[in-house]
């Protein structure tokens, strides 16, 4: 398999302002995994680019599609092709570096991005696997290394309470209205972060009944 | 989900429906959204198909940042008005609407992405010429899409749909394929005589690289997609007629595959090689980023 397209809209579809939908529409969708990741807009953001990205990133508009989904702009907002301009006057800072040498996590089309403000940081690594559809592969949250299995969607939950000796209630849940392929537990310093590799595209309905039930939960 | 194109032939037989009733039934189920929700969705992507076209043929037409493409589907619309053309007028309206299409997208408009932004403008070079060719119905041109999308799921996983890792053949090959499945089905065809025109149509354009000049989706991106549109209807009536691939469409899907993967670095979306690299493509490189990378 080649890749992981799993509805009829992944290939007909999105609707996106152009010119690219692995240099443009994915970006986007990225940048909007790494601000849900970070839990908002970040301050300062470096994205360093390899392969394709980081030889035709210009061209394709790679930069703004990634500044408007850092924004949480969608991929067919009239403001992606000014998302920069619209960054540099709420104060974010985005610098973008072309590296050289092969992707760290495999494919051509791959964009990582570290971002802080303040002591917060959060690295997400993402790539771009054509028509508009990405793959989250790595994350650093809380000091912590989070390796998915890479297509969306991905849930996350941070647990920080004591813990349950018959599971999570998330998982309980996750179960019922989403079920998944894969579950990961990682034992952080203040909390264990929970991942869950789901099957099928979530309705949007589903992901807000799991955010009024699951405040900090992040749905990719 | 569907895993081969055999598959849905088989079933489309076994359960006397249309591929694209197989996909609607496919996506409901998997989405977990209602018929009348997934066929509104569909819909909507029609609208901003046909809305890129409109735009891109109005007036003088769109014009991208870089000026290195646009204007030119009003050329080929005054032509077909002031001349005799050689392909015929069928084929070159499907070949303005497709170049339309592909104008917009340079010029930073919307439009749908089928299956890729740089192969935009294929499906609806077929569609909207069928339109007024056949005179398909606007649910005849929803059909259409799920028939072309749920065919192109099949080759986006097994051969995967992004110019880096395929070449161009995975973006205007796929969607020459896909609209030439699909338009065998518009035209009453059986979805073995699609299979057929998927295969051909996969055929006619393996080993096509990706070499963007200057990395812009436009030369040579927009007018691939005329060749897209093309070969789609050149595809479609030889599976009409009854021409028959000598090699399994399914197998023309992992040839495809096997070839993108042969395909060195620079003629996969780098806007290295191909026409990026002739000193032409390197002079408008450097024009327009002011370096000579």
């Amino acid at each position: 398999m080649s890749g992981n397209y799993r509805s009829v809209f992944d290939i007909i579809g999105p609707i996106m302002i152009g010119p690219s939908s692995s240099h443009t529409a994915g970006p986007v969708a990225i940048g909007q995994a790494a601000n849900k990741l970070f839990g908002g807009v970040p301050k300062k953001v470096t994205v360093h680019y390899y392969g394709s990205f980081a030889q035709t990133h210009r061209g394709h508009g790679t930069d703004y599609a990634l500044a408007a989904g850092l924004q949480g702009f969608a991929a067919d907002d009239p403001r992606v092709p000014r998302a920069p301009m619209i960054a540099k006057d709420n104060g974010v800072d985005i610098r973008f570096v072309e590296e050289e040498g092969e992707s760290p996590i495999g494919h051509p089309n791959t964009a990582i991005l570290d971002m802080s403000n303040g002591d917060k940081k959060v690295q997400v690594s993402g790539c771009s696997i054509g028509g508009g559809a990405i793959e989250i592969r790595d994350i650093v949250l809380d000091g912590s290394e989070i390796k998915p299995s890479g297509p969306l969607p991905i849930v996350i939950y941070l647990y920080k309470e004591e813990k349950h000796e018959n599971g999570i209630p998330v998982t309980t849940e996750m179960e019922k209205v989403a079920p998944f392929s894969r579950k990961q537990v990682i034992r952080a310093k203040d909390e264990d972060i929970y991942v869950y590799d789901v099957k099928n595209y979530m309705r949007d309905e589903t992901v807000k009944a799991l955010k009024d039930k699951f405040g900090s939960i992040i749905c990719l | 989900m569907y895993d081969s194109i055999k598959e849905i032939v088989e079933d489309s037989k076994k359960q006397n429906k249309p591929i694209s009733e197989l996909i609607i039934e496919q996506e409901c189920k998997s989405s977990g959204l209602s018929r009348d929700e997934v066929w509104a969705k569909m819909k909507k992507n029609l609208d901003t198909m046909r809305a890129a076209v409109e735009k891109g043929q109005k007036g003088k037409g769109v014009f991208s940042k870089t000026g290195l493409t646009g204007g030119e589907a009003v050329k080929i619309k005054e032509y077909r008005e002031n001349k005799k053309t050689l392909c015929g007028d069928t084929m070159m309206e499907a070949i303005q609407d497709a170049i339309s299409t592909n104008e917009v997208n340079a010029s930073m408009g919307v439009v749908c992405a089928t299956p890729t932004a740089g192969s935009a403008g294929t499906l609806p070079g077929i569609v909207f010429m069928l339109e007024n060719r056949l005179g398909l119905s606007e649910e005849q041109m929803i059909r259409f899409l799920f028939t072309a999308g749920g065919l192109g799921m099949v080759m986006a996983n097994h051969a995967g749909i992004a110019g880096a890792t395929g070449g161009c053949q995975a973006e205007v090959g796929s969607a020459s394929a896909m609209g030439a499945a699909a338009a065998v089905e518009a035209a009453g065809g059986t979805a073995e005589q699609s299979s057929q025109a998927l295969a051909m149509a996969i055929a006619n354009l393996l080993g096509l690289v990706c070499d963007p000049v200057a990395g812009l989706v436009e030369v040579p991106c927009v007018k691939r997609n005329a060749i897209g549109s093309g070969n789609a209807l050149i595809s479609a009536d030889m599976a009409l007629a009854g021409c028959i691939s000598k090699i399994p469409a399914d197998e023309c899907i992992e040839a495809l595959a096997k070839v993108g993967h042969g395909l060195p670095e620079s003629l996969r979306e780098t806007g290295l090689g191909g026409l990026a690299g002739t000193p032409t493509g390197k002079r408008i490189r450097a024009k327009i980023f002011g370096d000579a990378e």
